[in-house]
């Protein structure tokens, strides 16, 4: 069966603190229930999750769907948002995890990139690096988060195919936010329209498209 | 939270409390209040034509389907819209809610750790061997009998809908409901239906189920003549993957067989032109290799071990049909109603294992001795096979190619001994009830009559009044009913 790689980044600087991480925490919990509801995910998904403050981290190893163990995600007190360091570690990872096809062996489905952040990457020169780099590993859809006021698309939308925007980041936003992830990473195996084209599937009100 | 209120074209009341439930490709789904009912609201803004199919497929085609004789048969074969309503300008379709053997009652394994109890038992669960064998609870798995039941209950379904010219356009896993306890199966998302040169489709399909003509066109604009579109062709391919899929719980085309190293590519053309069954007896480009499964996907992934001629004679022919000679020819393929013929014939030559292993079901290979190919328990004792023959012109019996298997709670049905007589919506009520039952008493099995006129054994030149029995002996005949269409049957005995 091919593999789906899904990678999610997750943003564990200072500003996180407090509710903001905790609804993290829960997200994720909502994302990994959602997804292991789903026959054809548990079938398929892999898992790699890194989060980033002045340090990358990679929190979850690439694992199955069903072999995930979440740890308790947290944030130092206060610190910079080194994104590009991040998406250096994603890089070196998605290199040797990606298995690529041959003519005898079946490669992995494009693989996933999650990446959600409530402020700008502090790395900006190894970010811009970085996204050249990341864009060349075939993703097939590298979706970005703003979350929170602070937040900047701009930044994200130089790597990402679509950016959603989070107004608030509570719990429920968040809850929504990881949702409406899993939909889209079990979309593959949904109907397709006569166009062709794969469309993500609409996120719910309280998220904001800015495509 | 708040519940709107509105009037359904019908004129009817329709009420839904305002929170999203579920999410289609197309339609955001509510609940009633009371759970009764669905209502799905298209996202985007509605078609005139599609307004105009919605409001054919819950007056038209809903009345041609219900309101005729049989129609209560059909209810449980679909989840058929309703109504029609407009909600913020966009059009919503109200359908029942799904009966509750269609919701997992115990759901996965270790007190439910996927927490999956009282979701919709959507057939994915039951049609991949590693999700069976790492995740469902034992409760919720069923049978191999359960299995071919699920089978005839879609063919049925489809067939009754290709009858009326209507074509569902997108079957798969999701849009048929299975419960494999009782053996029932149901469709739902009626709303694609597609009426040739009336409603063309707006869905391509399902991955896993798109007719391989399909995706070999998918990039003609939809206008192009050379473009396939779902049709009542392509329902036949889904339909045949889904009994393949519910029997075997493997798919019939993925294979080892990489046809480009770029995946996307890979699965364009492994679907759809270079589609090749992995059984295909004589090219064994596309085998499964068995070490590229988990070990859970065993024993079923691997068809080298559950190869697909387990299903029997019957339907080994019709998946021949459907993945060899009709695979890229669909005129071909088989119809829904020869898969129909053949399950119901099917389900008369399946025998229980011996052994009560857990598949507990197979179908008899026509051999002496037979073996439960799940377990490898040999069958103990006698049993019986009875050949079903039936006459044209008087005194002239030819075979039907119908054997009805002899196990202790086996019955007989006015269908097996009436050539007339079929089970399916057409069957009236008085013909619902057994005839005759088989018991095993003093190492014999005997037949004994319960309801049917005129049953005679010809070989000890006797009448068997209704309340008589007859014992079963190799190369005995037995006229199960006088009349024209009465069938004879020719006893084997196999087994030991």
């Amino acid at each position: 069966m091919r593999r789906l790689l899904v990678y999610v980044l997750l943003d564990t600087s200072g500003s996180m603190q407090g509710e903001p991480i905790e609804a993290v925490n829960a997200g994720m919990e909502t994302l990994v229930g959602a997804l292991r509801q789903d026959p054809y995910a548990l079938e398929t998904v892999h898992l790699t999750v890194i989060t980033f403050d002045a340090d990358a981290r990679t929190v979850v190893p690439l694992a199955r769907l069903e072999d995930v163990v979440l740890p308790r995600i947290t944030t130092p007190r206060s610190g910079p948002t080194h994104l590009g360091l991040a998406l250096e570690m994603l890089g070196r990872q998605a290199t040797q995890d990606i298995v690529k096809g041959t003519d005898s062996v079946k490669g992995d489905w494009a693989p996933f990139l999650f990446v959600m952040t409530d402020g700008k990457p502090s790395d900006i020169e190894r970010y811009n690096a970085q996204c050249a780099e990341i864009k060349k590993l075939g993703f097939a859809q590298i979706i970005g988060c703003a979350a929170g006021p602070k937040a900047r698309e701009e930044d994200l939308r130089q790597i990402c195919d679509s950016v959603v925007r989070l107004d608030t980041m509570d719990t429920a936003a968040f809850g929504k936010l990881f949702q409406w992830v899993s939909a889209v990473i079990a979309h593959g195996s949904k109907s397709q329209g006569i166009a062709g084209a794969a469309e993500l599937p609409a996120p719910p009100p309280e998220i904001n498209v800015v495509f | 939270m708040n519940t709107i209120t509105l009037q359904a074209d019908s004129g009817r009341t329709i009420e839904f409390t305002n929170e999203i439930k579920a999410s289609g490709a197309m339609k955001d789904v509510y609940f009633s209040p009371d759970r009764t009912y669905a209502v799905g609201v298209f996202r985007d803004k509605a078609s005139a034509e599609l307004k105009e199919r919605m409001r054919e497929i819950v007056t038209r085609y809903r009345a041609n389907l219900f309101d005729q004789d049989g129609g209560k048969f059909w209810q449980q074969h679909f989840c058929w819209p309703t109504d029609i309503v407009c909600h913020n300008g966009r059009l919503g379709v109200v359908a029942p809610f799904f009966d509750k053997d269609f919701f997992f009652e115990h759901g996965s394994k270790n007190n439910d750790m996927l927490n999956i109890r009282g979701k919709d038992k959507e057939g994915k669960w039951f049609a991949s061997a590693s999700n069976r064998e790492k995740f469902l609870d034992p409760r919720e798995k069923g049978n191999w009998l359960t299995h071919l039941k699920i089978c005839l209950s879609i063919a049925r379904a489809v067939r009754r809908l290709h009858m009326a010219g209507l074509a569902h356009s997108d079957l798969s896993y999701k849009n048929v409901l299975v419960d494999p306890t009782k053996g029932r199966a149901c469709l739902i998302d009626i709303d694609g239906l597609v009426v040739p040169g009336k409603y063309p489709p707006d869905v391509a399909g399902t991955p896993d189920f798109i007719a391989p003509e399909v995706i070999a066109t998918q990039h003609l604009d939809k206008t192009d003549p050379n473009r396939a579109l779902p049709s009542r062709l392509t329902d036949r391919h889904a339909l045949a993957v889904l009994i393949y899929m519910y029997l075997f719980y493997r798919h019939p085309l993925r294979g080892a067989k990489v046809f480009d190293p770029d995946p996307v590519r890979d699965e364009e053309l492994g679907m759809g032109t270079h589609a090749l069954f992995v059984e295909h007896p004589s090219d064994a480009g596309n085998r499964v290799r068995r070490t590229d499964l988990r070990p859970q996907a065993l024993p079923w992934g691997d068809p080298a071990e559950r190869p697909y001629t387990m299903a029997g004679p019957l339907l080994k022919d019709l998946f021949d049909k459907a993945f060899i000679t009709g695979l890229h020819t669909p005129d071909d393929r088989p119809s829904a109603a020869d898969w129909e013929n053949a399950l119901v014939r099917t389900l008369d030559m399946i025998q229980p294992c011996s052994a009560r292993c857990d598949i507990g079901w197979y179908v008899f290979d026509n051999s002496r001795s037979p073996v439960c190919p799940h377990c490898g328990t040999p069958y103990r004792g006698k049993l019986p096979v009875l050949n079903l023959y039936s006459s044209r012109t008087s005194g002239q019996y030819r075979p039907d190619n119908h054997r009805l298997m002899v196990w202790d709670g086996q019955s007989l049905f006015p269908w097996h001994a009436d050539r007339s007589l079929y089970p399916n919506e057409h069957l009236e009520d008085r013909h619902k009830h057994r005839v005759g039952y088989f018991q095993f008493h003093d190492g014999d099995w005997h037949l004994v009559n319960e309801g049917l006129q005129g049953m005679k054994d010809i070989t000890g030149c006797r009448d068997i009044p209704v309340g008589g029995s007859v014992t079963l002996a190799d190369s005995k005949q037995i006229l199960l009913s006088g009349g024209q269409a009465g069938r004879l049957v020719q006893v084997q005995m196999a087994g030991s």
